[in-house]
């Protein structure tokens, strides 16, 4: 690469390269929102709630394996 | 933290689906063997205990890790809730069992019912309302117990 190449390649670079501001900050602290970020990322899973609907679901479930017990040893089975 | 440390845990999420799927059928297979052995041993009632035992520790562990790792893939595509998801397994399981359970003797058809075990007797009124129950304990099965795996290993 000869003395021309490297003034064409230096101009291409900087017709490509966008130019550094004179102020090159952030116009706001971003440490906060990463800190929560990194909070939000190790605080334990939300624990979950029994919706009426499921709990109805699971006495009923209850409610059949009492008249039929026959039935738990062949829902095992499948588990 | 540092980076290191937390790449592991964004890598191999079929694994971690796997694994998240199999650890209930796990968790309850030696309970089920100790109770089956128990049943045989101590009460003396005459289960097939070797035949009755296939299916649970070869098929459902491994279908469950399957299923779970069908659900992670195809969720983005279905938005199906896990809980749903699990309550199809028994639409695959149910007469893959019965014809495992069948071919080993576990299951017999006779005229008032079904016998399996050779002891437990179900008559032909009570197997959809049987089925029905093993559709609900599926979906409260994977909606709460595979469901928060899957959010405790990162994948949910």
């Amino acid at each position: 690469m000869n003395e021309h190449d490297e003034d064409r390649m230096k101009k291409l670079l900087q017709q490509a390269l966008p130019p550094v501001e004179a102020e090159p900050e952030p116009a706001r602290d971003l440490w906060p929102a990463m800190l929560r970020r990194l909070d939000a990322k190790q605080a334990a899973p939300a624990p979950i709630f029994w919706s009426w609907f499921d709990a109805a679901l699971l006495a009923g479930l209850a409610v059949f394996a009492i008249f039929l017990p026959a039935s738990i040893p062949v829902f095992l089975y499948y588990l | 933290m540092p980076a290191e440390s937390e790449f592991p845990m964004n890598t191999h999420p079929y694994l971690r689906a796997y694994l998240a799927g199999v650890f209930l059928p796990t968790l309850i297979l030696p309970l089920l063997l100790a109770a089956f052995i128990v049943t045989r041993i101590v009460l003396k009632v005459p289960i097939p205990i070797e035949q009755a035992m296939i299916f649970p520790m070869a098929v459902v562990p491994s279908l469950f890790g399957l299923w779970n790792m069908l659900w992670l893939g195809s969720h983005e595509l279905t938005h199906l809730p896990i809980g749903l998801h699990g309550a199809i397994l028994p639409l695959i399981m149910a007469p893959v069992g019965a014809l495992v359970a069948t071919c080993l003797h576990v299951l017999e058809f006779g005229s008032p019912g079904v016998t399996w075990f050779q002891a437990c007797q179900v008559p032909y009124a009570l197997i959809a309302p049987c089925f029905l129950a093993a559709l609900v304990a599926y979906y409260l099965i994977w909606k709460y117990i595979v469901g928060s795996l899957n959010r405790v290993l990162e994948i949910a």
